[in-house]
């Protein structure tokens, strides 16, 4: 009996920390709130038998648009063109890429070998994901309308001086700090998801996902790091800085500035990798701010596809 | 905009977990361990997480070591800040490694690299014994030296193998570490019973091992200027064929995800190198080479290995044994894995 009220409320705090998004902060200021008033104690309230947790293939769906949008750019950089028709599936968006965007013009084979490796894993994750909602008896949500012209403004509201339309398919050193836009964003989220899948097939699968963005993510940041500390010209890397730093006021915080001596995103005090909520994603690839009621802007125009698609905080 | 769902979910969660939730992550996952041990009987089939953090905390052991040496020349419990290897009124065991183990870094970049991940490793440990509190296993027996040497021999690469002997080395040696504690994370981290106090934290480090894996991997790729046959990338081939091989098959967990790696070959793990990919499938497209800078498989997902296979890399024993020690551990590993 304790152990089933336990695990419900186990699940009660999984899934509140998932609806609002900002995990234990919010939970812990009305705690304090209570601490204050415990001479006028409320009624306890009786949980109710519904399931409290979101279904297992949401948590997918909301992954499987990080999937596409992280897919169709490295593709576009690696190849000049997108996900293939079927692999968008159905009712797919439309994808903004800047004029005349073609494959990057890769300086060394070994760049355009981390592009492609790149490309195809995220491609191969949007199969992956694709097939596990399928075989989880659900119905895996099409690409959404993805705006890569978005580059240009994030760039702007970051400060990257003199970058108003900052293209990441312009040279091999953009493109960097365009996979640093995403990698160590797509590792956060899956911290944050992986616990709350029900089904331990699916968090393995999901640790697997995460496993990889995080592969990338050290070679993302090593490379940008290394390629300053090499060539004496730390221009890239200050671009890297001003995105983590933006990427910290959009998502609360959960960035480590990056330089030679600090490749790993991690809370310094125990080293532990970051977590975001859907919340805290939401307002990174919107590229918007504020709190509840967000629903769209900045890479995805028209908003994500699925049940989690605007902000509850 | 909280929803009635939130009030009603916020009100349950303030009335049962005040106290938790007031409390820090390292003490929130000892809290909600305590809880679990003193509270309930974990199931005969289950693995306990304390078992689990206790097992992690061993390997972390052995990269916190492997890494101060090479940076500082000195174990963890030596540093200017030292770390407890002793806990619980444990005794450690010893570690075993060449005199003046300290690597002459010649590229700043790779010991600025050596010096991150030693800290971070570092603070695995510190995080772990924090976490398990009074369950918590000292340090075992750790061999640096001997080790090395029969790896060496397993994977064809020569007779002998110091990994403190150069900036390259010290890369192959790191190498050997990182993908292993990635797919140790990996593995753990469905076993693990409290999926809010202890499970993020898993898979917090499983994200660090991954990152600290792809740094690597990406040097070393760089040495060798992204050429697959070059003379590092080499050996990490046959160092990954060697663990996969250590590894597999495990007699008590039949292989049932795919064995196969994303370049193709068959095998839980591989090294740094090139494979053909078709990319969004159009005909048209000419083929691209990508590199393996992840180590995994063809769904380009992450490995996960069991704690078995963990103990037959890290001991050099064929997963079928049934006794793990030799390799790093020649004594075993501490506590109920092992």
């Amino acid at each position: 009996m304790e152990k089933k009220l336990n695990d419900l409320i186990d699940k009660a705090l999984s899934r509140r920390q998932f609806l609002a998004g900002a995990g234990t902060t919010a939970a812990a200021a009305l705690v304090v709130g209570c601490n204050s008033s415990t001479t006028t104690p409320s009624p306890t309230p009786t949980p109710t038998p519904t399931p409290l947790n979101l279904p297992d293939n949401d948590i997918l769906n909301f992954a499987l648009n990080l999937e596409y949008l992280e897919a169709e750019f490295y593709l576009y950089a690696a190849t000049g063109s997108g996900l293939s028709t079927a692999d968008a599936l159905a009712g797919a968006g439309t994808t903004i890429v800047p004029p005349n965007t073609v494959a990057v013009p890769w300086a060394t084979p070994a760049q355009a070998q981390f592009a492609a490796e790149l490309a195809q894993t995220e491609l191969d994750h949007v199969r992956y994901l694709q097939g596990a909602i399928t075989a989880n008896s659900g119905t895996p949500v099409a690409r959404p309308a993805i705006d890569f012209t978005f580059f240009g403004p994030l760039a702007a509201a970051a400060t990257i001086v003199a970058s108003p339309t900052f293209n990441p398919f312009a040279d091999p050193n953009s493109f960097l700090v365009g996979a640093f836009t995403f990698e160590d964003v797509g590792v956060t989220a899956y911290s944050g998801a992986a616990p709350l899948l029900i089904s331990n097939i699916l968090l393995s699968g999901a640790a697997g996902i995460q496993a990889t963005e995080a592969y990338h993510a050290g070679s993302v940041r090593t490379q940008i790091a290394g390629g300053a500390a090499n060539s004496g010209d730390a221009t890239f890397l200050n671009y890297a800085n001003k995105i983590s730093a933006l990427r910290a006021t959009l998502g609360g915080g959960n960035e480590t500035q990056l330089s030679l001596s600090s490749i790993v995103a991690a809370d310094p005090t125990n080293a532990i990798g970051f977590s975001r909520t859907t919340d805290q994603v939401l307002h990174i690839v919107y590229g918007t701010g504020g709190g509840a009621g967000v629903s769209k802007g900045g890479f995805f125009p028209n908003g994500l596809n699925g049940k989690i698609t605007t902000t509850a905080s | 905009m909280a929803t009635l769902e939130t009030q009603q979910l916020d009100e349950i969660i303030v009335k049962t977990r005040r106290k938790m939730l007031t409390m820090g992550g390292a003490a929130l996952a000892a809290l909600a361990f305590g809880g679990t041990t003193k509270a309930e009987a974990q199931a005969p089939t289950t693995t306990p997480d304390q078992d689990i953090l206790n097992f992690a905390l061993n390997l972390e052991y052995l990269e916190a070591q492997f890494y101060n040496l090479a940076v500082s020349g000195v174990t963890i419990d030596q540093l200017p800040t030292p770390i407890p290897v002793a806990v619980n009124g444990g005794t450690a065991g010893t570690v075993t490694v060449k005199p003046s183990p300290k690597v002459p870094f010649v590229s700043s970049i790779v010991a600025a690299y050596a010096a991150e991940t030693a800290t971070e490793e570092g603070k695995h440990v510190l995080f772990l014994q924090k976490a398990l509190g009074s369950v918590a296993v000292s340090m075992p027996d750790i061999n640096l030296l001997d080790s090395f040497n029969a790896l060496a021999n397993l994977a064809g690469i020569g007779t002998s193998f110091d990994p403190f002997a150069s900036d390259q080395n010290f890369l192959i040696g790191a190498y050997i570490f990182e993908d292993v504690g990635v797919s140790a994370y990996h593995g753990a981290a469905p076993l693990i019973s409290d999926k809010t106090g202890i499970l993020p934290a898993a898979v917090g480090i499983h994200a660090v091992e991954a990152y600290h894996a792809g740094l690597i991997r990406t040097v070393i790729s760089a040495y060798d200027g992204g050429v697959s046959t070059g003379p590092l990338s080499t050996i990490t081939q046959a160092i990954s064929a060697a663990r996969s091989t250590l590894a597999n098959p495990d007699p008590k967990n039949p292989i049932t995800t795919p064995f196969t790696t994303f370049a193709g070959l068959t095998a839980d793990d591989q090294g740094v190198q090139t494979t053909p990919v078709s990319l969004n499938g159009s005909s048209t497209s000419p083929a691209f080479t990508a590199s393996t800078i992840g180590d995994t498989d063809l769904n380009a997902l992450g490995w996960s290995r069991n704690t078995t296979q963990i103990l037959a890399i890290v001991t050099g024993n064929p997963a079928t044994a049934t006794a793990f020690t030799g390799g790093f551990f020649p004594s075993g590993l501490n506590g109920t894995i092992s």
